[in-house]
């Protein structure tokens, strides 16, 4: 690993490596500078300017874009081929699947908790039927209340979200969404004191780390 | 500009009535339309609280934030001779976000720092404009708007500088603010943009006489014995003030200070004894309007308000520098 983007933060290690421009604005003479084999990429990026100039260069790029929890699997076994490193992944692979398997005993046959994820408290901005995260709720015996809301992370209107009246409230933690909005004062999470913390990090990031995120929110949905 | 002095006729009465009207009328779609279907005569307790903690506080809080651009834009436009002159477009409402960002940054504890530092960024700003237009020939079109655009670029400028300077996640609340966003209205937030346009509204009808004579000319106005200075820096101030505080409440909601105030000329002439108070309840009717639109177009999600005003406003002001 030659370069990371200021994004980067896990694990530790990741912020000794040289930093090359964020997703959204790559340092492309710093990344041709550090002579890589292969630029893995994800959508978040301005792609298509950028993999052509890398491609100029004859630099590989491999673009990783899962959209749900299989899709991150999938591209975890993809990555270990390509580093030749097929074994260590199926370990990892099996683990992951094994905490999966144990979430989804857990909560099968249990009720399946209204929730409501936070991304930010002002403006109010939730996940919608595009975010990956409607999912892991789902797959956490929950259901978020917003899953039928199109696009990924929709700016929500304060009266539906009012209306919505959720008993669990996740908030991904950061430090500008640290607690609820004002219009769920009187709803069922904020009385009952169904609110939790999970930090950003995981559940905005599509990769394993998700199913760290998955085993918490299972944890806070049915403790 | 057109200069013709209405008395108060019959017909400037009708029209007065009629604006009441319709800004009562704008006031009940409002509160009538939302992302939720409300049944009023019969209203349960979350229904309550959808129509008295977020929806009456946000359409009172688009009314007067409203009125508070159109009559500061109406007072600049005679001050400054200009029919261009307007907050949005002169670098004022970026001064006022700028303040509020270095309040948000500096004193994000303290609620009534940002309408402070609001105000101050408001005032310097237009301060600058006002420099740097002036010359000794006058003050034309063409230096003014171009004042404007060097004053709102640099200052979008430095926004942009700030943003990338500091965290991204503590200022994502921020960057969608600017845009002009009624969303964020607390439940008394309208009390302080109230009391400050009622106020701003009945100081600068108290400066419509001296304005009328000043549209003429500054020295025209100094020979009837109008304290041109005075007067100016009344304007200057009021309008500064009121921009800060709509700006610290909902970021910049656009060429509202523009199209209202013409609208108004159109109909019922130059006179500021008129112009200035019915661009205030035009000025509501017209922001009551477009956040009823950006809360209900795609609800259950939402649009900010200031594009809805950006979207109608843009093509009006090219009409207007045409017709100049």
């Amino acid at each position: 690993m030659v370069g990371v983007t200021s994004f980067c933060n896990f694990p530790e290690d990741a912020n000794k490596i040289a930093k090359v421009g964020d997703t959204i604005n790559p340092n492309i003479e710093a990344i041709i500078a550090l002579k890589p084999q292969v630029v893995f990429v994800s959508t978040a990026s301005q792609i298509e300017n950028f993999t052509k100039t890398l491609e100029q260069q004859n630099i590989a790029v491999f673009v990783t874009a899962p959209k749900d929890l299989n899709g991150i699997l999938a591209n975890l076994r993809q990555l270990g081929d390509i580093f030749g490193t097929t074994e260590r992944t199926t370990i990892l692979l099996n683990e992951l699947q094994e905490k999966i398997i144990a979430t989804d005993e857990k909560v099968a046959g249990k009720t399946k908790v209204k929730t409501f994820v936070q991304i930010s408290k002002e403006p109010l901005f939730t996940i919608g039927k595009d975010s990956f995260l409607t999912e892991i709720i789902e797959r956490a015996g929950g259901t978020s209340v917003t899953k039928d809301v199109a696009t990924a992370y929709p700016k929500l209107s304060k009266e539906t979200a009012l209306a919505l009246n959720p008993d669990v409230i996740i908030l991904s933690e950061s430090p500008d969404n640290l607690e609820t909005n004002d219009v769920f004062k009187n709803s069922n999470a904020v009385k009952n004191k169904e609110v939790f913390k999970i930090n950003a990090d995981l559940l905005s990031r599509p990769s394993p780390r998700l199913i760290d995120a998955l085993e918490q929110l299972s944890e806070a949905l049915h403790p | 500009m057109k200069f013709q002095i209405s008395n108060f006729k019959f017909q400037t009465f009708r029209f007065g009535v009629g604006l009441i009207i319709l800004l009562i009328a704008a006031l009940a779609a409002a509160i009538y339309f939302g992302s939720e279907n409300l049944s009023f005569f019969e209203l349960n307790q979350t229904q309550s609280s959808i129509l008295f903690d977020v929806r009456l506080p946000r359409v009172l809080l688009g009314a007067t934030v409203g009125a508070s651009l159109a009559v500061a834009g109406a007072s600049l436009q005679s001050l400054l001779r200009n029919p261009l002159a307007e907050p949005y477009l002169l670098g004022v409402s970026n001064g006022a976000a700028l303040g509020t960002m270095l309040a948000f940054v500096f004193f994000s504890q303290t609620d009534f720092a940002r309408p402070i530092f609001a105000i101050l960024g408001a005032s310097l700003a237009t301060i600058a404009v006002y420099q740097m237009a002036k010359s000794r020939a006058g003050m034309n079109t063409e230096r003014l708007v171009l004042s404007g655009v060097i004053v709102t670029t640099f200052l979008s400028s430095l926004l942009v500088l700030l943003t990338s300077l500091l965290d991204t996640t503590k200022l994502r609340s921020f960057t969608f603010w600017l845009l002009g966003d009624l969303s964020q209205a607390t439940t008394n937030g309208y009390i302080l943009t109230g009391i400050a346009v009622i106020l701003g509204t009945i100081l600068l009808s108290s400066q419509a006489k001296a304005l009328n004579l000043m549209m003429i000319g500054e020295r025209d106005a100094l020979d009837f014995g109008v304290e041109v200075r005075r007067v100016r820096l009344i304007v200057f101030a009021t309008a500064s003030a009121l921009v800060g505080i709509s700006v610290a409440a909902s970021g910049s909601v656009g060429y509202v200070g523009l199209i209202v105030p013409h609208l108004i000329r159109l109909s019922i002439g130059s006179d500021n004894r008129l112009v200035v108070p019915f661009s205030a309840i035009s000025g509501a009717i017209f922001v009551v309007i477009a956040d009823t639109i950006a809360r209900v177009a795609i609800a259950p999600r939402e649009l900010p308000v200031g594009a809805i005003t950006a979207l109608i406003g843009a093509p009006m002001f090219i009409w207007l520098l045409r017709k100049n």
